[in-house]
């Protein structure tokens, strides 16, 4: 009887547990960017490169992400994908692909994803997530 | 019979081969938004998200998976992105700070933040997960009543590669 009850309270604590943390996962909302050091291939098209990214979103407010290159020093570098600003289901993972000519990429060094936030009719603060990859390589 | 079986289960042999899982642990991070901020209105000419002035703070986490590959500028708010209209300025405030985190040696980096202009720059060289709360208030040119409506100001969390 009484290893039947210690089994009973170990399996409402060990269900307590798997629920609590089931509770903890699904609340965080949050925007994923990989990788953080992008290899740059070769493209289909003379002169230009293109690195491989992917994206996911589990921030269930979030549908829109926009892609911005850079330079070192924040100024706007151009390039070319398929969508600028890419919509995201909520818990959906994209690829995209972004193609910039090989003279511009001495300059290329942060390629960024913002998420594009909605307005709202309550007083508060939005969070805007934004992640940015080096193309410059890792640090050494 | 039995050298039939002996063949077959030599031919099935194969299917007991093992089957590898592979994993790779790369540079990654994740920002999550743990809680939303609040204005509260203490006065008729503030705005504030400090819980004492009946606000709500802005909670977000900073997931790196390996350590010192990224920098978290969090860049507190200095306009509103939607308001009613308003004919005279706002003087704006704000801070970020680290409030929670996984690791302990993550608590040194409050006093190792940078803040440029209302940017505040951790540097984050430690693997594991960092919440930072983000204060924001806004005061009303020469303490008028701020219009009724809505007003929503935007926290810019930024993770950047090293």
């Amino acid at each position: 009887m009484a290893h039947t009850r210690q089994l009973c309270r170990q399996l409402v604590l060990r269900s307590s547990v798997l629920i609590t943390f089931l509770l903890w996962a699904t609340a965080i909302s949050g925007h994923e960017m990989t990788p953080a050091y992008p290899v740059v291939k070769p493209s289909h098209v003379a002169d230009v490169v293109k690195v491989e990214m992917s994206l996911f979103n589990s921030r269930e407010e979030i549908e829109y992400y926009q892609i911005e290159l850079f330079d070192l020093n924040w100024m706007n570098i151009p390039f070319s994908t398929t969508y600028r600003i890419i919509k995201i289901g909520y818990k959906e993972r994209k690829s995209f692909n972004v193609y910039i000519r090989k003279r511009d990429m001495d300059e290329a060094v942060y390629l960024c994803t913002t998420s594009k936030v909605r307005k709202t009719n309550q007083s508060r603060t939005l969070v805007s997530s934004k992640i940015c990859s080096r193309l410059d390589g890792e640090p050494a | 019979m039995k050298y039939s079986i002996a063949i077959l289960s030599f031919i099935a042999f194969p299917a007991l081969a093992n089957v590898e899982i592979t994993g790779s642990v790369e540079a990654k991070c994740v920002i999550q938004t743990t809680k939303a901020g609040v204005y509260g209105n203490p006065i008729a000419s503030k705005l504030s998200t400090t819980p004492a002035d009946g606000g709500v703070l802005p909670i977000i986490r900073y997931d790196v998976s390996i350590a010192d590959s990224y920098t978290a500028n969090i860049t507190h708010p200095t306009a509103f992105s939607s308001s009613p209209t308003l004919s005279d300025t706002l003087a704006w405030t704000g801070s970020t700070s680290v409030t929670q985190t996984s690791v302990a040696g993550m608590s040194a980096y409050e006093a190792a933040k940078i803040l440029v202009n209302n940017t505040t720059i951790f540097d984050l060289t430690l693997a594991g997960s960092t919440w930072f709360s983000t204060a924001s208030s806004a005061v009303y040119g020469s303490a008028k009543a701020l219009p009724g409506g809505t007003y929503t100001a935007v926290v810019q969390a930024t993770c950047i590669a090293k």
